[in-house]
């Protein structure tokens, strides 16, 4: 019983490395180098947060650290900025994890936009604040808009593809305490 | 019983809330590294996408290879009209290249007689684009060309035909081109026919604007746009595009390289690179010091009318 819990949430975590480690690769292919005028959505972002909100457990936070940094310095972003702005926006979500379960989604989906709008616009300041050349903002807010916008298809797709539901009442995490 | 969870979580709270605030600390800190010593952790850049990115190419050569296949076989459909466009096409070639082989004759005789030597340093080095930025903000590809090779920072790169944009950030099997149409990519142009010279600022449009064009009056949509070689930044004469005039108004460039399809990439060994010694100081006139103030009665006039 202990051992299929533990190898289920050690299952989680490798599906979510698995997921990023996909999204980079298909973002690193030079399949369109001109420039558009509108921002796909941060799949990487969203994804993480559809973990976190749902699965908290499967979503360490030295993971995301380590997921954002290597992104960060593989896609050219000031490194360190975006890490940080995600790590406490995951930390902020993780704590409301309990509390989201029981809302209807609507609601977990308005908490995790304004997150969403939250980091991006922290973003713009700092950069703004220590004087770094900056992406247009119509392409940034195009991206927030169309990650907010991502965020259900991401839940539906998570929830098809890999079971990623909320934890059901009385389900236990690897310590065997109730989640 | 929710409080169940929490209370077994007394022990590691404090240390985790701790270890949160000196992750997000640290990160902070990296920003500020950057932002101060940027040249540093540019370089660490570098060596991490070294690391990290040829380790995919085994992986992403044959998925680009497979995605643009279905891209083309999509294109196979209008295949009849494309072979009648090409064929017309390829008619209007044939008198542009008699002229242009008369042309070259024409060119090498004349090179001949004034027994002019051009210059051998301009060979070039043909690196394969590996992966793009990754990012729609930022517009850069990766070659699998680097220090390695001798590619040094700063060489000017080209498709078969125009520009591409220059190298910034080398590893040692790898080095990233800036663009053209990036948000900092900034050329110094001439514009042919009058020879006006101006900056092209690539704005992550597709048709980056001219910048401080002295006479916009000159300028006509169509002309031809070369770099023009100042500030030893490039060798002059390389074809970047042709003037457009966009729906804003603007003087814009229409790029010759086709930045659809960016495969393979010429860098070319340009012989002279500026590098930069002293750290930025104010440029001065060296002559006599010249009287910014404008003359006496000028002054009182405008202190008139002030008053």
């Amino acid at each position: 019983m202990a051992d299929a819990i533990q190898s289920r949430f050690w299952v989680g975590r490798l599906i979510f490395v698995l997921v990023m480690l996909a999204l980079v690769f298909a973002l690193l292919l030079p399949l369109n180098t001109q420039p558009r005028g509108w921002a796909a959505p941060d799949l990487l972002l969203c994804v993480t947060l559809a973990w976190v909100t749902r699965r908290p457990e499967f979503v360490p936070m030295l993971l995301v650290a380590a997921v954002f940094l290597a992104t960060d310095l593989l896609f050219h972003r000031p490194p360190g900025l975006w890490t940080a702005l995600v790590l406490i926006l995951t930390q902020m979500l993780r704590a409301r994890a309990t509390g989201l379960r029981n809302v209807p989604f609507w609601l977990e989906w308005a908490t995790v936009a304004m997150g969403i709008v939250a980091v991006t616009l922290a973003n713009r300041m700092v950069l703004a604040a220590v004087m770094t050349p900056q992406a247009p903002l119509g392409l940034t807010l195009s991206q927030m808009l169309t990650t907010i916008l991502c965020y259900p298809v991401v839940v539906v797709v998570a929830y098809a593809l890999f079971g990623l539901s909320r934890p059901a009442l009385g389900e236990v995490d690897a310590r065997g305490r109730r989640l | 019983m929710a409080s169940d969870r929490t209370n077994g979580d007394d022990y590691f709270a404090p240390i985790r809330r701790l270890l949160v605030g000196l992750l997000v600390l640290a990160m902070f800190g990296l920003f500020l590294l950057w932002r101060i010593d940027s040249p540093r952790v540019e370089r660490f850049r570098a060596a991490v996408i070294d690391q990290v990115v040829p380790s995919f190419d085994w992986a992403m050569a044959p998925v680009t290879g497979l995605v643009n296949m279905l891209a083309d076989f999509q294109s196979y459909q209008r295949i009849h009209e494309q072979n009648r466009d090409l064929r017309r096409e390829l008619q209007q070639m044939r008198a542009w290249r008699e002229a242009a082989l008369q042309l070259e004759q024409e060119n090498a005789k004349l090179l001949d007689l004034n027994n002019v030597r051009l210059d051998p340093n301009l060979t070039y080095i043909t690196g394969v684009v590996m992966a793009d930025s990754g990012s729609p903000f930022r517009q850069s590809v990766l070659l699998n060309v680097g220090a390695r090779d001798g590619i040094i920072d700063g060489w000017p790169t080209m498709d078969g035909i125009g520009l591409v944009g220059r190298i910034s950030g080398v590893g040692q099997n790898t080095s990233r081109v800036i663009l053209l149409t990036d948000t900092s990519s900034r050329i110094p142009v001439m514009i042919q026919p009058s020879g006006q010279k101006a900056i092209l600022a690539g704005d992550n449009t597709v048709y980056p604007p001219i910048d401080f064009l002295d006479n916009a009056d000159v300028v006509r949509p169509g002309d031809r746009v070369v770099s023009s070689g100042d500030g030893g930044l490039f060798p002059g004469d390389l074809l970047i595009g042709q003037v457009v005039l966009g729906t804003d108004g603007r003087l814009r460039v229409r790029l010759s390289a086709d930045y659809e399809r960016l495969e393979f990439l010429r860098v070319l060994r340009a012989p002279q690179v500026e590098v930069i010694t002293d750290p930025g100081t104010l440029i001065v006139p060296t002559g006599p010091a010249l009287s910014l103030l404008p003359p006496a009665p000028d002054a009182t006039a405008v202190e008139a009318t002030d008053g």
